[in-house]
């Protein structure tokens, strides 16, 4: 491969050095202990990479043919808003995520686990960074009043609850949230990102290529511990169960199939050459392909509960299980992990504060429908801040009290206290040039 | 063309041809091996995920070949590109899957770096090596050395 290698400026790079110091601690852990689980790997280094010899010709909407943009200030102006918006939502989603996963990293029982979960922290932080580069590199005055400087500032101040994307604004509870996260939400990142290969502002098409082939691992670190975990569960291990899993996978999904945006919406982006389908057909697929992993799931059950079968034999035992919806050769419905409705615990979309159940049920009255998403819900997450704060705004909408659109714009605001927040010691994230120098050090004042 | 060989896709290797390579593995060689191939797709993945390739047909993978660039062997400095696993769905040989999954990594590997691609197979396997022969493959002068331990 191709690629050009280049860092932000010094002072956006020290800035992303001191939010990796607080919020991936085990930055240098994971770089000590590198050859150790990755040998032969290349180390990871904290750069922006850039794919050459890519297409250089707008690849969809009604652009296609033209060459392709090489500064946003020679787009339209509503163009380039929305590139601008996707790139800060992009941002936004890879610091996010970091933050996610090390509150409960520690918790891994296996080693080998955390250190995929920890890689995948360090390349996320890579993935941010290429983002900050790519509003850094250009100028975005036509569209924003913020300078770049702002715009990095404000990524680099988000915290659980202030992230752009809902998905980033829940809580880990457990390992199998990191687990299941990598697995359900890493997965909506490389349709975006596979959709944002083909931009038609060239320096977000060429940040895609590595980005992507990260993020191939990064579904794996989600996928590959699963698997595991449902052949622990089949064996009836006291660390796990296919509950628990589907739980996880219940909190996860819908906030997954939102952040295609609102189904009816994505013409624009494709008009503009932004992204090659529309936010339907994108989550469609998207929700076909983690059925397809759940399948696999199911199977890698059956074939650790029932060791006597063939591959053959455990497709159609699985086929009619699901088909019946009872229990065959001690195996029952209830013992497997299952897609849950795509309308289900909805904020955001068509279905957004809809009283759809699991199944595709409707409920009638918002009581009924809160005993229902309990009863499915992990139990860790329904003592949390965002389910009050969704069960607050579904009560809302049902009984006319709030507006549907406004309770669709709402982000639950997590109070922190103390911790990890550098605003709430009005730290700045970015220092200025003559700080850096004056001091000699590296830190951000 | 067969009607099957139409419908070929060959694509870069995901996380979701777990199932379908392990069970592909298992139709070839009778075993059925899940953490093995855990293992080794998670590798690969992580290494250069399109540097491997899959065949799929009718919604199933029917052939996979997997590899990587590296370079340290023993005289072998230079970027080279290894073709490690193969495997191809018995119902669907002398369809071209091999060959089409070959090319696909071949322009792979070629655009990583590799101005050679190298692959080892055992004497005993001669269709694997007249598989590689007749995609312009050739011996070359390589001891390869091994301990029972």
């Amino acid at each position: 491969m191709n690629m050009t290698k280049t860092h932000l400026p010094k002072r956006f790079h020290q800035a992303v050095l001191k939010w990796k110091d607080i919020f991936l601690p085990d930055y240098e852990f994971l770089l000590e202990n590198w050859d150790k689980y990755f040998p032969k790997d290349p180390r990871f280094e904290l750069c922006a990479f850039r794919e050459l010899g890519m297409c250089n010709e707008i690849e969809c909407g009604d652009l296609k043919g033209k060459p392709k943009f090489t500064r946003s200030g020679d787009m339209e102006a509503t163009q380039s808003s929305h590139l601008l918006g996707a790139i800060k939502a992009q941002a936004s989603t890879e610091f996010g995520s970091i933050q996610q996963h090390q509150l409960t990293l520690a918790r891994a029982q296996e080693e080998e686990e955390q250190f995929w979960i920890l890689r995948m922290m360090a390349e996320e932080l890579r993935h941010g960074y290429q983002m900050l580069h790519l509003l850094m590199e250009d100028n975005w005055s036509a569209v924003s009043d913020q300078t770049g400087a702002d715009m990095v500032e404000e990524i680099l101040s988000m915290k659980t609850g202030s992230h752009i994307l809902g998905a980033f604004n829940i809580d880990f509870d457990s390992f199998v949230d990191n687990v299941t996260f990598c697995a359900v939400i890493d997965r909506v990142g490389k349709y975006q990102l596979s959709m944002q290969r083909v931009s038609a502002y060239k320096p977000m098409a060429e940040s895609m290529p590595q980005m992507l082939r990260e993020e191939a691992f990064h579904l794996a670190a989600g996928v590959v511990p699963l698997r595991r975990w449902m052949e622990k569960a089949a064996q009836d291990s006291v660390y796990i169960t296919t509950t628990a899993i589907q739980k996880t996978l219940n909190k996860w999904l819908p906030r997954g199939l939102e952040m295609f945006g609102d189904e009816r919406g994505g013409g624009t982006n494709v008009r503009y050459g932004l992204k090659p389908m529309k936010n339907a057909e994108a989550q469609q697929q998207y929700y076909d392909e983690v059925g397809k992993v759940v399948h696999d799931l199911n199977i890698r059950y059956i074939r650790a509960r029932l060791s006597g079968l063939n591959g053959t034999q455990a497709e159609a035992l699985l086929g009619k299980i699901l088909e019946e919806r009872n229990s065959h050769q001690g195996v029952a419905w209830e013992d497997l992990v299952h897609l849950p409705h795509m309308e289900f615990f909805r904020r955001r979309g068509v279905p957004a504060f809809q009283l759809v159940g699991w199944d595709g049920e409707q409920f009638e009255d918002v009581e009924s429908y809160l005993t229902h998403l309990a009863k499915h819900l992990p139990d860790a997450y329904r003592s949390g801040s965002d389910f009050k704060h969704f069960v607050e705004l579904l009560t809302g909408v049902q009984s006319g009290e709030l507006e549907l659109g406004k309770a669709v714009r709402e982000l639950p605001a997590l109070r922190r206290v103390g911790g990890v927040c550098p605003c709430s010691r009005a730290v700045r994230w970015v220092a200025e040039e003559s700080q850096l120098k004056g001091n000699g050090s590296d830190s951000i004042t | 063309m067969s009607e099957k060989s139409s419908e070929l896709r060959i694509r870069s290797l995901e996380d979701t041809d777990l199932g379908g390579i392990t069970a592909l593995d298992e139709k070839i060689g009778g075993e059925y091996r899940p953490e093995v191939w855990e293992r080794r797709i998670g590798y690969y993945l992580r290494r250069d995920p399109e540097a491997s390739v899959v065949a799929e047909a009718d919604g199933k993978v029917v052939g996979f070949m997997l590899g990587e660039v590296r370079s340290g062997e023993f005289g072998l400095e230079e970027p080279t590109g290894w073709i490690e696993v193969l495997g191809v769905d018995p119902d669907y040989r002398g369809r071209s899957v091999g060959r089409r999954l070959a090319e696909e990594m071949l322009e792979h590997l070629r655009a990583r770096g590799a101005t050679t691609v190298r692959t080892l197979v055992d004497e005993e396997m001669a269709g694997i090596a007249e598989f590689f022969e007749r995609l312009g493959f050739e011996p070359v002068p390589m001891r390869s050395f091994a301990k029972r331990l």
